[in-house]
């Protein structure tokens, strides 16, 4: 233990009182009500540089782009958008992203939940942490490695077709194509919705459970009417995430579409790098965000925010 | 070519392998704002350059010696003064494996086309470098280029139904080396480097000819006075025979500095065009029409292949 008697300190003890007067000078007693909102100031301040960010793209994405110069006009137009409209191509990519996000959402919750719900209920720790060491190792292993890998084993001369041949079945294709890219990216967001589901699932007592079927209701009932409800915070906040990351994903559609199953992200890498339109890039940019967030917004209006312990009502 | 450019002058050349793409704003952004570049000198494409140059961020080059000594690929087309100078030439070849092949190389690109090849066809996932070739490979010819693109289109849709695949540089090599193409359009470099690798792959120039186009240097503007007179000695050296013959030779393309020997193995290769004779089986499209068509062929090519 520390010797306080003696009148020294140790140098933590000093550097803490320091800190102490130094926030005592900037921060009077007065505001001491405010400190909460001192603690949210750095997040305040990340999203204040998102906004900023967004408002110079909004501003970008209302100029056309010069030819002659490849610089935006001065002018104030709604040319990008309109381009956005009037080229099938940006409205099928846009289609192909939001099925995606769709699909890979409902496969990666269907498969999720019983993931999670073995790992919290499982008596057996070594099936606990087998399930544990497979949930978080994809996390330690990249996106872009994972689609290479997935190229060795479905590719064309991959390991799936090497055994087919062998087995004298003809070559099957698997790669470079759009169910490819929902695949991976089903497998890439696994283990996110699984962790996102698993504190909600823990959440749950087991006697609630048993209390269902001691009620009479079988595992079924009990799955519908006790677990779904109460598992909804996980549900939703599993359902938000997966959602965003795919229809915001660049690589899977990049690596194992085969150049052909763009998303709105690889469009927009295209416009911003390939063809150098910022505006067009900008616009489609905002396009994405608003229809990321108003998707998100429509989820929670739907499940509620209060699925996710955010009511505003005081306990 | 930055060791001996070392040796001689005591200066640590660093190089950065931002791709060039992504450079190019970085560049941009610097010079807009006044700050000093990322880069001193900059490898890039010519059309990326010239984009550069349209931009007024590139220092003129008109001051380096020797400049009228090389050959007349060198100058950039429809811009005033040297905002950047050409350093080699390449080609986009058609690379094929010669084991699907058996008959010879193809002789066309509208073999492309032929169901067998369903699948295994390959082309880069912005069109570049087949664009002007598409045109003709659809029965339209060089004057068609750049007022009336619809033959090329129209070999993209044909194209679109044998389920191509698009890629970059690497991922033809890794295509090639899979045995997951049998066919594709690509600079011969890459072909010329997959076969030094050991991957059974050649090339052709088919009958409808093959594009060539050209790499340059350009250097940023707003370096530090000192700074920007080494990044014009390097550039300089990049143009005189010793740099030219090096680095070309390495690379396996036709230098800008003329009297220079191919390597061996590319000798009498139509894809190494060195006289008038060869670059008549070539199409060059001027950097100034790429930059203008560029997007809308972009677009149109992506409207066809995201089907």
């Amino acid at each position: 233990m520390a010797d306080t008697t003696s009148g020294r300190k140790p140098v933590s003890w000093r550097m803490l009182d320091a800190v102490d007067r130094l926030v005592a000078a900037a921060w009077p007693r007065g505001a001491h009500g405010m400190n909460g909102y001192l603690f949210i100031l750095p997040a305040v301040a990340l999203v204040f540089i998102l906004i900023v960010g967004l408002g110079y793209m909004a501003d970008y994405s209302l100029h056309e782009l010069d030819l002659a110069t490849y610089r935006l006009k001065d002018e104030y137009s709604l040319a990008n958008y309109a381009a956005f409209f009037e080229r099938p191509v940006y409205l099928r990519i846009l289609g192909r992203s939001l099925l995606a996000a769709v699909i890979v959402t409902a496969v990666s919750i269907v498969l999720a939940f019983p993931y999670a719900y073995l790992m919290v209920r499982t008596q057996s720790a070594a099936i606990r942490k087998f399930l544990l060491i497979a949930l978080f190792l994809p996390f330690f292993i990249g996106q872009v490695v994972r689609a290479y890998g997935w190229l060795i084993i479905l590719g064309k001369e991959g390991f799936i077709n090497s055994m087919a041949t062998a087995l004298g079945l003809p070559p099957l294709d698997l790669i470079y194509n759009y169910p490819a890219v929902i695949f991976g990216l089903v497998q890439y967001m696994l283990p996110f919705a699984v962790l996102l589901l698993t504190p909600a699932l823990a959440a749950i007592g087991e006697e609630v459970e048993l209390a269902s079927e001691s009620l009479g209701a079988n595992w079924v009932r009990t799955f519908r009417h006790v677990l779904i409800p109460m598992a909804t915070p996980g549900l939703v906040g599993a359902s938000v995430v997966v959602f965003t990351l795919t229809l915001t994903d660049f690589a899977m559609p990049q690596i194992l579409g085969g150049g052909t199953s763009d998303f709105i992200a690889n469009a927009i890498y295209d416009s911003y790098f390939r063809i150098s339109n910022l505006g067009l890039g900008s616009a489609l940019s905002i396009i994405l965000v608003v229809i990321g967030s108003a998707l998100v917004a429509l989820i929670f209006m739907i499940a509620g925010t209060g699925t996710l312990g955010i009511s505003g009502r005081n306990k | 070519m930055t060791d001996p450019f070392t040796e001689m002058t005591g200066i640590p050349v660093r190089l950065d392998f931002t791709e060039d793409n992504e450079i190019k704003p970085k560049i941009w952004a610097a010079v807009d704002q006044g700050r000093v570049p990322p880069i001193h000198v900059n490898w890039d494409t010519t059309t990326n350059a010239t984009i550069s140059a349209l931009r007024g961020v590139t220092v003129d080059l008109g001051d380096l010696k020797g400049l009228d000594k090389l050959l007349p690929i060198a100058k950039p087309v429809g811009l005033d003064g040297w905002p950047l100078v050409n350093t080699y030439s390449y080609v986009y070849v058609c690379a094929y494996r010669p084991e699907a092949f058996p008959d010879g190389a193809p002789k066309s690109w509208r073999v492309m086309l032929e169901e067998r090849l369903k699948g295994r066809v390959a082309l880069y996932n912005d069109g570049i470098g087949f664009n002007p070739i598409a045109v003709l490979a659809g029965g339209g010819t060089v004057k068609d280029i750049p007022d009336n693109m619809e033959p090329g289109y129209e070999f993209y849709r044909a194209l679109k139904k044998n389920d191509p695949l698009l890629g970059e540089d690497p991922d033809f090599t890794t295509w090639f080396q899979n045995g997951e193409i049998d066919i594709a359009c690509t600079i011969s470099v890459n072909a010329r480097a997959a076969k030094q690798n050991g991957i059974d792959v050649e090339w052709t120039v088919p009958e409808e000819g093959c594009k060539v186009d050209t790499d340059g240097l350009w250097i940023p503007k707003g370096l530090p006075e000192n700074e920007e007179y080494w990044a014009k000695q390097l550039v300089q050296y990049a143009i005189g025979r010793d740099a030219q013959e090096k680095w070309c030779a390495a690379l396996g393309l036709p230098p800008v500095y003329p009297g220079l020997e191919p390597p061996a193995d590319l000798v009498g290769d139509p894809a190494y065009p060195t006289t008038p004779e060869d670059f008549k089986k070539l199409v060059r499209i001027p950097s100034p029409v790429l930059v203008e068509n560029q997007p809308v062929w972009f677009a149109r090519f992506k409207e066809i292949m995201q089907g």
